[in-house]
């Protein structure tokens, strides 16, 4: 149903793009002169962006010092995120696009930045300041057929770490886990010596859900845990071809752990069907003794939460290092990136100061009043010049959702930076130095036409096998047979189309 | 002896009729048992997990957030106004046009039914049905959420036959004391029919109030979503994970559950209590004895 209707869409949204893009052609050199008439003139900005919490008033506090610090007029669109991704599709074919456009990288988007809908930025970013001292990682990782159309929403690369109950581990004589068996040595411990004294056997090492293999996230635990032992982020090189994670012998083993710990009881019995958000119940009720999915500068949330229910608690945070040292799966860099659609900026020239504007929100003024707010109302300085916030609850509500939507960074910015707590300032350190240790995913920017067509049902087949490899339902001839049929059912193609845009990146 | 054993057999289905009916009566209340409870229990004692049926400490501290800011109440505002309007527009339109199509009389009305029911099996799919609106200059007003929806092609052929199985004697007589066509639908075929009505006014209320898609997808001034709109925001930003990719890691970018709750709460309460007033056209039998054989 879904996917006749999306292939429904892609037909209308490529003839209507065609269609209107012969209208935009003729209207467009009217507009050109008014649009280079003065660059006094406040810039006018119309964004369009998932909402974040609640949709701010228009025209508030935030957005006045904005449009005064960027000489711009803004008018942002909030739109609700369960229904954004018909809302694009519908604003993309009817062209009634904004000047800038926050999307997240899927087929539908790939697809209408391949019919040439949007600007390419990558030949412009070197004058502006800002935006071109950024890691080219965050760049490159959103490119398309090597061309950069999207200014990301930036986030941490490198956000993997081990949140565990030190006061747990202390007590039972445990250390952070390094090697595969420590890993079943701490959830062997955390489940059978019964770290909370309640006398039943109800904590776990550490608790699954049903994203533990997600074959699209980098953050997923199988790939955080299998990184560390040297399986590739995802997709990897073996002998010039690319070889897909669950292919490599360390992945493998990772899976031959956690199957033992099936069998054994040591991790939840109901893995595969247990939402994220129980998981997060059950690290919040003190049941938990590593927290996998979470990233590292949560760790002090972390603690916050399971204090609640549990107050002697005690939390740290450790990086998440394997027997070859500090190792971790790269992720994406950016919660989704902006497009700016040639049917709303018309010339270069508008295009270029577009730029300049977010180029200006990583000012070090802007970058505060995005990511702390205005001083007196949402945070105070404190004697050593850092922020503290004033009223969170406020923050939330009249900030958040321009932090989370224009591109900013929250602790490595070059606004005021922020007073933080012992465990804060550990995980921002460790999101900091992961930086230097990542594993890319080498596919992550090539293209694949078989992936982009059956990809979800190639991706169900390969996660069900490894849950049933895990539960024990198959062994390893069943896991070998499974491999095969997704091999066949067209795993194989894709691998060869990668391999053969790897090939091309290394000409 | 078979005397005894008849009521013995008799009390036995009576007491698994009993135990049958409690038990899918209880699965059915104790989901909403829970989210009122929860709505009200203070955010660390749903942290402990559990059912929480009855909270031991009453707080209502999800309302006052709820209510802190203006947009849950506006909202709400918002989806009153759509769900009554649009209702009336709803059950004029239906019944109007329901009306001739079951009179015998009109002419052309097989094709007028045909083109009606294949309505129900093709659409314009999403993008050419909003170009229409669009193009009709609904977009960002209320009325995109009540003309599209104007008419329901299922409700418009069920109430058809609805009027049909109201007997031509009764109009025959309203006709001989010189009524026109017009008023017999209004004095005597639509009074006649209140369950249906009220059974229709229902459905339409009730998806009104629910309107989330259309409201996506037209409306894009945030100020003018419905209440859905609105709850969905809540509860899905409450599903977040602290510090997944949506937000940068923040300490409270958690909403407890019990505002989700709460919200909830706030959002059905209006559309239940319309269910009472509607009780008592449901039971009558307004045809009964109306024309005598």
């Amino acid at each position: 149903m879904n996917r006749k209707r999306s292939a429904a869409l892609f037909c209308t949204i490529a003839f209507t793009a065609g269609t209107l893009a012969g209208c935009t052609g003729s209207g467009a050199p009217a507009k050109e002169e008014s649009a280079g008439a003065g660059n006094n003139t406040p810039l006018e900005v119309t964004i369009a962006t998932p909402q974040v919490g609640e949709a701010p008033k228009k025209g508030s506090d935030i957005e006045q010092a904005m449009e005064k610090y960027t000489n711009a007029k803004i008018d942002i669109q909030w739109i609700p995120d369960a229904a954004f991704e018909d809302k694009k599709n519908i604003m993309i074919a009817s062209s009634e696009m904004p000047k800038a456009f926050k999307v997240k990288a899927n087929a539908s988007t790939l697809n209408a930045i391949q019919s040439g809908l949007f600007w390419e930025i990558g030949p412009l970013l070197k004058e502006y300041k800002n935006l071109s001292e950024l890691s080219p990682m965050y760049y490159d990782n959103i490119k398309v057929d090597g061309k950069l159309y999207g200014l990301p929403l930036y986030r941490d690369i490198g956000r993997a770490g081990i949140v565990y109950r030190k006061d747990w581990f202390d007590a039972l004589g445990l250390k952070p886990p390094v090697t595969l068996d420590d890993w079943y040595n701490v959830a062997k411990a955390v489940a059978e010596k019964d770290p909370d004294k309640n006398s039943q056997a109800d904590t776990y090492g550490f608790f699954l859900d049903k994203n533990y293999n997600d074959p699209v996230q980098s953050n997923s635990f199988m790939t955080r845990l299998s990184v560390p032992n040297g399986a590739p982020n995802k997709w990897g090189v073996e002998n010039g071809k690319i070889v897909a994670e669950f292919m490599t012998q360390p992945y493998m083993d990772t899976m031959k752990l956690l199957r033992r710990m099936f069998q054994e009881k040591l991790i939840n019995q109901d893995f595969s069907i247990v939402q994220t958000a129980d998981s997060d119940n059950k690290w919040n009720a003190g049941k938990v003794g590593i927290r996998v999915n979470t990233v590292v500068t949560a760790s002090a949330t972390s603690f916050d939460n399971v204090s609640k229910s549990t107050p002697n608690a005690v939390v740290d945070v450790v990086p998440f290092t394997g027997p070859s040292g500090l190792k971790i799966p790269a992720e994406t860099g950016n919660n989704g990136f902006y497009l700016f659609p040639k049917s709303s900026v018309k010339t270069e020239a508008e295009l270029k100061r577009l730029l300049g504007f977010f180029d200006k929100l990583l000012d070090a003024d802007m970058s505060t009043l995005l990511t702390r707010g205005v001083e007196g109302k949402h945070f105070t300085k404190t004697a050593d010049g850092k922020a503290q916030f004033k009223d969170l609850t406020l923050f939330n509500l009249e900030v958040k959702p321009y932090r989370d939507s224009l591109p900013s960074f929250e602790t490595t910015g070059k606004g005021i930076p922020l007073k933080q707590n012992e465990l804060q300032a550990k995980g921002s350190k460790i999101a900091a130095e992961n930086l230097q240790s990542v594993v890319p995913n080498v596919a992550l920017t090539f293209n694949s036409q078989t992936y982009t067509e059956k990809g979800v049902e190639l991706d169900n087949m390969i996660r069900d096998a490894q849950t049933k490899y895990i539960m024990g339902k198959i062994d390893d001839a069943g896991w070998q047979a499974e491999l095969d049929k997704w091999l066949k059912a067209g795993g194989q193609k894709v691998i060869d189309e990668y391999t053969a845009e790897y090939a091309k990146t290394k000409k | 002896m078979p005397m005894n054993d008849k009521t013995f057999s008799n009390k036995m289905f009576d007491g698994v009729n009993y135990a049958l009916l409690t038990l899918i009566s209880l699965i059915t209340i104790i989901p909403f048992i829970y989210i009122v409870s929860v709505s009200f229990a203070s955010p660390s004692e749903v942290v402990k997990g559990g059912l929480l049926l009855v909270p031991t400490e009453f707080t209502l501290s999800a309302y006052k957030y709820i209510f802190s800011t203006g947009t849950m109440v506006k909202s709400i505002g918002v989806s009153i106004y759509v769900t009554a309007l649009g209702t009336m527009i709803n059950l004029m339109l239906t019944s109007i046009t329901a009306y001739p199509l079951a009179r015998p009389t009109l002419r052309g009305r097989r094709t007028l039914m045909l083109m009606i029911l294949i309505t129900m099996l093709f659409s314009g799919g999403m993008i050419p049905t909003y170009f229409v609106v669009k193009s009709l200059g609904l977009i960002n007003t209320y009325w995109s959420l009540m003309i599209p929806t104007a008419i329901s092609a299922f409700n418009l052929v069920v109430l058809k036959n609805f009027f049909q199985q109201v007997p031509d004697g009764l109009e025959d007589a309203a006709r001989m004391d010189g009524c026109n066509d017009i008023g017999i639908l209004f004095r005597i075929v639509l009074p006649l029919s209140m369950p249906a009505m009220a059974t229709f006014g229902l459905f339409y209320a009730v998806g009104h109030w629910n309107t989330f898609f259309n409201a996506v997808i037209y409306i894009n001034d945030s100020d003018k979503w419905p209440v859905q709109v609105v709850l969905r925001q809540i509860v899905l930003l409450s599903q977040d994970r602290i510090g997944d990719s949506t937000s940068q890691s923040d300490p409270a970018d958690y909403l407890p559950q019990t505002i989700r709750m709460a919200s909830i709460v706030v959002a059905t309460v209006p559309i239940v209590l319309v269910y009472p007033f509607l009780q008592k056209h449901f039971a009558k039998g307004v045809l009964l004895g109306s024309v005598k054989g």
